[in-house]
């Protein structure tokens, strides 16, 4: 066992098996256990994570030109050793049977949809017409904080939200309302730090206004369950809902200056 | 309210008249445009399964790299000139000649396929060229002018090399080529202006504007044209660079003496070093373009990196990735044949492993893939724990300390066979080891502390991050230099023994740039979506939709394989026209 | 030789092949390019009718209330044939284009009255286009570009002189004597002596609290005034949605001060935030 543990082809071997068992079941189930949110890693992250992993080890092991002579060694000798015969047989059916199992994985009928790609914050237009009217969101500031009582506005803004919002989002705007389970993708969690404070508030009036309907075409599926409010609630009533959802989160809107580069993978 | 109303009014009587003024010049020009526009507004093409846009598309990129070739190998060889004029190093005179040679094939193959590029866009799409060149003419003759100089200056550089050898000759020879280099950056300078044209025209252009009222110099000098200067400056310097490594790679792996082979290792050496030294602050350029795009059009900035392309940036930080762990892993085996390097070899797997964790942070996808039992799993649209990897202040952390990292590395390399003899030798290496722990946890704090504050003030915090590490390395150089001045020798590189690996690794370098160079360009160009001129002009061929990554990347390796097709020919053709200017004196040096 | 050579040029295939496969077995999302609708005078009833069909399975919004059922009447397969029996006075597609501009005018027995007039959502061009898809379901489309263009010139000219067509957002533009007429207020309100008395004189509204007129619009029913309890439930609660919100503002303005014009400074700044 410690003349393995010496060879850095098994060295190579155990740092594969570990980095394996901490992407798919420390990150995925041991986690929840102990208290950290977290849920089940997408296969196609491991897959990245392991194709990593696995060429650091490479790119050690070959680093050096003794290491790599030793690191080869092992391959070396069940390739073509007289004494591993036996080891070689066993390869060459094992080895088979797995590629073919992989093959018979990827190819066998399955009632899964496809896996998809999803923009969480696809791109606004930057100009949505709102009850017929042209409305220029970009640069576009929520005009309640410069007229009436911001007391009042949320006031407005809270009765809106109890009486439309609350059944998917939740009476926590945690995005668990009573609704909320059956909806996939399940709605927004507002208490999310990758939710409100990411975005300016012209981008939640464009979210609130045209809904899942409103979507662009980019990032799809979209099977978003969001109605489109602008016919149910006004202009006022959309931005003091806004106020609404910032004030109760404690969170503040993304503004327009200042802004730029981290963009994207923040989202 | 009166005042306003009245300063309305005069604003609009003013717009009236410059309406009024540019309708009367229209019409006076719009008579002889509508002529030339006349006939259809896009022409036919289908060779090889291609349609109109692939064709411009792989003639524009095969133009693009080829112009990037001999703009970044001469800023290459100027340098290396300059090392051989005042370091006094004879071996650095001839690398430098060697690559003004491969200059000579590479400027033509530029213009053929810049002049394959003109004659797809004016017949494949005419009215969009009639637009364009209504718009840019005077900049296109002068453009044709800079390129003719720019070949005459390289013909003056390359024949003169022999006969400019002494004193002020030299000196004349070297600014020669330091004109070589400016005539290349403005013609650079002039083709850019027209593609920034196309992202972001100035705000006054709109849809109705007819082009020959269009100032010039506005449309030209439009929100992100400077970006996209310092950019593309930058990045052909790192490829220069890499193009250098790539030729080393290609006669070290085909050479048949051992002097040979120390020669080409050092070159690939040189080249590898540029390149990388010069990536290190690509990112800079970068981040001041994407806030140059976001200001322009937050439509646009969102397209790029939270729109359809956020994959993009997930491929990009793959390839990244591997520049970095290929860039170390070249400095490693190069430890191999410095003598004292061994004593570095335990450090290896902890730079590794940082590396490794980096590559694994900055590719974590925020949108991920995923089907709907596992978006169902995880509760929704980002997971839950690997989401915290997914955003930018994780990222930020993992690339900065990356370049730390990489740092270390080349530090070390350099150290490998150096014995410092001055007084406070020991010292001076806790400093380096301090200040390098002081930049990894500037790092790692305003990463952590990014995740507690809003937006607005995270954006400032990759500036901390950016200039702790920047402050490390001019700090931890300036004391290196001091400290190996007059240092005892371990005994001297032995150049030309490396492993054939290293060779392949300075190649994969070489084509994962040029086709990082391919990528980029298409997310530049691709966020313009379906607009030849974003909002001005639209795309109403066939081919107006934007591709989706896989096509574009088919697209991609294509160009990026016919230009390395070529390239090769040229290597071939640099190694047949003359013999190989190694000497023996390389290997007695510590070479830098 | 040909050996490295063989070697190099396998190290750069296999590089871009790796780049080529990855950038392709991650899902493809390409960026399909915005349909520019353009209607005009050659189009045959069909490519109206075509047109009309996406506005009612997409923006219009029509599903969500036509063929549930229980909201609206269903329209597929029949609104061709029964456009004609409601009204003897106008034509299939004058009744459908009433119907879509002015949905109050006729309401099927059965239903409540609560569509909205959809020239607020949808353009004039696009109103035909689902008019001439509402008659292909069972009848015939007579539809015509005259049809729009006449009614884009009609809604131009209308522009100028009502408010509820265009709804300007310059609260200075807007006439609250007009907003008055044209939502038929008189029909029950009276004022300066004119009008019905289903409600209460709009005079009574003077110095009272904006807030309170707000909701006696928005929401007709919360609080009945006195001596009107036997019509309670009359007033539709419809009208705040007619109007856009600064018209809103505008007739609230007025009836609470009883003048013209008497618009704060405030909400003028309110309108240019918008």
């Amino acid at each position: 066992m410690k003349r393995l543990l010496k060879q850095p082809f098994w060295q190579g071997a155990i740092v594969v098996a570990i980095a394996y068992v901490v992407f798919k079941y420390l990150i995925g189930y041991a986690l929840p256990i102990i208290g950290v949110s977290s849920a089940p890693v997408p296969s196609s992250v491991i897959l990245q994570y392991m194709l990593t992993v696995f060429v650091g080890v490479l790119l050690y092991m070959s680093a050096e030109e003794g290491r790599w002579g030793t690191f080869q060694k092992p391959i070396k000798e069940a390739m073509v050793s007289r004494d591993q015969k036996n080891l070689r047989g066993v390869l060459m059916v094992v080895i088979p049977i797995m590629v073919g199992w992989l093959a018979y994985q990827n190819v066998k009928p399955s009632f899964a949809a496809p896996a998809t790609l999803r923009s969480i914050h696809p791109a606004p237009p930057n100009e949505i017409t709102f009850r017929g009217l042209p409305i220029q969101l970009t640069g576009l500031e929520n005009p309640l904080h410069e007229n009436g009582s911001l007391e009042e506005h949320l006031q407005v803004g809270k009765a809106i939200y109890v009486k439309n919002c609350v059944p998917c989002h939740g009476d926590l705007l945690d995005g668990a309302g009573h609704f909320a389970q059956v909806f996939n993708p399940i709605p927004a969690d507002f208490t999310n730090s990758g939710t409100l404070p990411m975005l300016t508030e012209s981008f939640v009036f464009w979210r609130i206004a045209k809904g899942g309907p409103g979507l662009p075409q980019e990032g799809t599926p979209w099977d978003s369950a969001m109605p489109a409010w602008e016919n149910i609630l006004d202009e006022n009533e959309i931005w003091s809902v806004i106020l609404f959802l910032y004030d109760q989160t404690g969170f503040s809107p993304r503004t327009w200056h200042e802004e730029g580069e981290e963009g994207g993978e923040e989202h | 309210m009166s005042l306003e109303g009245t300063g309305e009014g005069s604003k609009k009587m003013s717009g009236l008249k410059r309406g009024l003024a540019l309708f009367a010049i229209g019409t006076l020009i719009a008579v002889p445009l509508l002529a030339q526009v006349a006939g259809p507004d896009y022409g036919e093409f289908g060779i090889f399964g291609m349609d109109r846009r692939d064709a411009v598309w792989m003639a524009a990129q095969l133009h693009l790299l080829f112009a990037a070739f001999v703009l970044g190998v001469p800023m290459f060889a100027v340098v290396i000139e300059a090392i051989g004029i005042f370091g006094r190093q004879e071996r650095y005179d001839k690398l430098a000649k060697e690559f003004t040679r491969l200059l000579l094939v590479a400027y033509s193959a530029t213009a053929i396929w810049g002049a394959i590029l003109v004659f797809f866009l004016s017949t494949l799409y005419p009215r969009f060229w009639a637009y364009l060149t209504a718009i840019f003419a005077p900049s296109m003759w002068l453009y044709a002018g800079m390129f003719f100089l720019e070949s005459f200056t390289l013909y003056l550089y390359y024949y003169g090399w022999d006969a400019w050898k002494k004193g002020v000759a030299k000196k004349v020879h070297w600014f020669l080529g330091i004109m070589l280099n400016v005539w290349g950056t403005i013609v650079m300078f002039i083709a850019n202006g027209w593609l920034t044209y196309m992202m972001s025209p100035p705000a006054d252009v709109t849809a109705d504007t007819a082009p020959q009222t269009v100032q010039l110099w506005s449309a030209i000098a439009n929100a992100t044209w400077m970006p996209i200067n310092i950019h593309r400056l930058l990045a052909n310097v790192v490829f220069g660079g890499a193009i250098v490594g790539a030729y080393a790679a290609y006669r070290f792996l085909t050479s048949e003496s051992d002097e040979e082979r120390a020669h080409y290792d050092w070159m690939g050496y040189t080249g590898n070093f540029i390149a990388i030294g010069a990536l290190i602050v690509l990112p800079f350029a970068g981040y001041w373009l994407g806030r140059e795009i976001y200001e322009f059009s937050q439509q646009m900035g969102i397209t790029m990196m939270g729109g359809f392309m956020s994959w993009l940036w997930i491929i990009q930080a793959f390839l990244i990735g591997i520049l970095f762990l290929t860039g170390n892993y070249y400095l490693w085996i190069g430890m191999g044949r410095i003598p004292g390097a061994e004593r570095f070899q335990p450090y290896i797997k902890w730079m590794l492993l940082v590396l490794v964790l980096g590559v694994i942070v900055w590719a974590t996808p925020n949108t991920v893939i995923a089907d709907r039992d596992e978006i169902a799993a995880m509760g929704g649209t980002h997971h839950p724990f690997l989401g915290v990897l997914g955003v930018m202040s994780a990222k930020n952390t993992a690339v900065n300390l990356m370049i730390l990292t990489t740092f270390l590395s080349f530090l070390m390399y350099r150290r490998a066979n150096k014995e410092p003899v001055v007084s406070w030798a020991k010292m001076g290496t806790m400093l380096q080891g301090a200040a390098f722990v002081v930049a990894a946890l500037v790092v790692l704090f305003y990463g952590i502390y990014g995740y507690f504050v809003s937006a607005i003030i995270r954006i400032g915090f990759s500036v901390y991050q950016v200039a702790a590490v920047l402050v490390t390395i001019l700090f931890v150089l300036g004391i290196d230099i001091a400290m190996v001045r007059g240092a005892k020798s371990r005994g001297a590189i032995r150049w030309g023994q490396m492993p054939d690996r290293s060779q392949y690794a300075l190649l994969i370098l070489a084509v994962t740039f040029t086709w990082l160079m391919g990528l980029m360009g298409f997310a530049r160009s691709g966020i313009r979506q379906h607009w030849h001129v974003y909002e001005v002009i639209r795309d109403t061929s066939e081919q107006a939709f934007t591709p989706a990554l896989g096509p574009a990347a088919t697209m991609i390796s294509t160009c990026v394989l016919i230009f390395f097709g070529l390239v090769g020919m040229i290597f071939w053709l640099g190694g047949l026209a003359e013999k190989s200017v190694y000497d023996d004196t390389s290997a007695a040096e510590s070479g830098h | 030789m040909w050996k490295a050579n063989f070697k190099i040029l396998m190290t750069v295939v296999m590089t871009l092949g790796v780049f080529t496969v990855v950038s392709n077995i991650i899902p493809q999302v390409r960026s399909a390019v915005p349909e520019l609708i353009v209607i005009n005078a050659d189009m045959t009833p069909d490519e109206l009718a075509a047109i009309g069909e996406n506005v009612y399975l997409g923006v219009g919004g029509c599903t969500a209330c036509h063929g549930l059922g229980t909201r609206a009447p269903d329209l597929l397969g029949v609104a061709g044939t029964v456009c004609t029996t409601r009204d003897p006075e106008l034509t299939c597609k004058e009744y459908l284009y009433e119907s879509l501009v002015d949905p109050l005018a006729m309401i099927v027995e059965g239903f409540q009255p609560i569509m909205l007039d959809q020239s607020r959502t949808l353009g004039q061009p696009e109103l035909w286009t689902l008019v001439a898809y509402l008659e292909s379901q069972g009848g015939e489309i007579t539809v015509t570009a005259d049809d729009i263009s006449g009614a884009l010139a009609a809604a131009e000219a209308a522009e100028a002189v009502t408010v509820t067509e265009a709804a300007p957002m310059n609260p200075g533009d807007i006439d609250p004597l007009n907003l008055i007429a044209v939502n038929g207020c008189l029909a029950c309100h009276a004022m300066d002596g004119e009008g019905g008395e289903v409600g209460p004189p709009l005079g009574d509204l003077i110095g009272q609290d904006l807030a309170f007129i707000r909701e006696g619009i928005v929401n007709p029913n919360a609080s009945i005034a006195e001596g009107f309890e036997a019509f309670a439930g009359t007033m539709p609660p419809i009208f705040g949605d007619m109007m856009s919100p600064v018209e809103l503002d505008v007739l609230i303005e007025f009836l609470a001060t009883g003048t013209v014009g008497a618009v704060s400074g405030e909400e003028e700044s309110n309108e240019d935030g918008n």
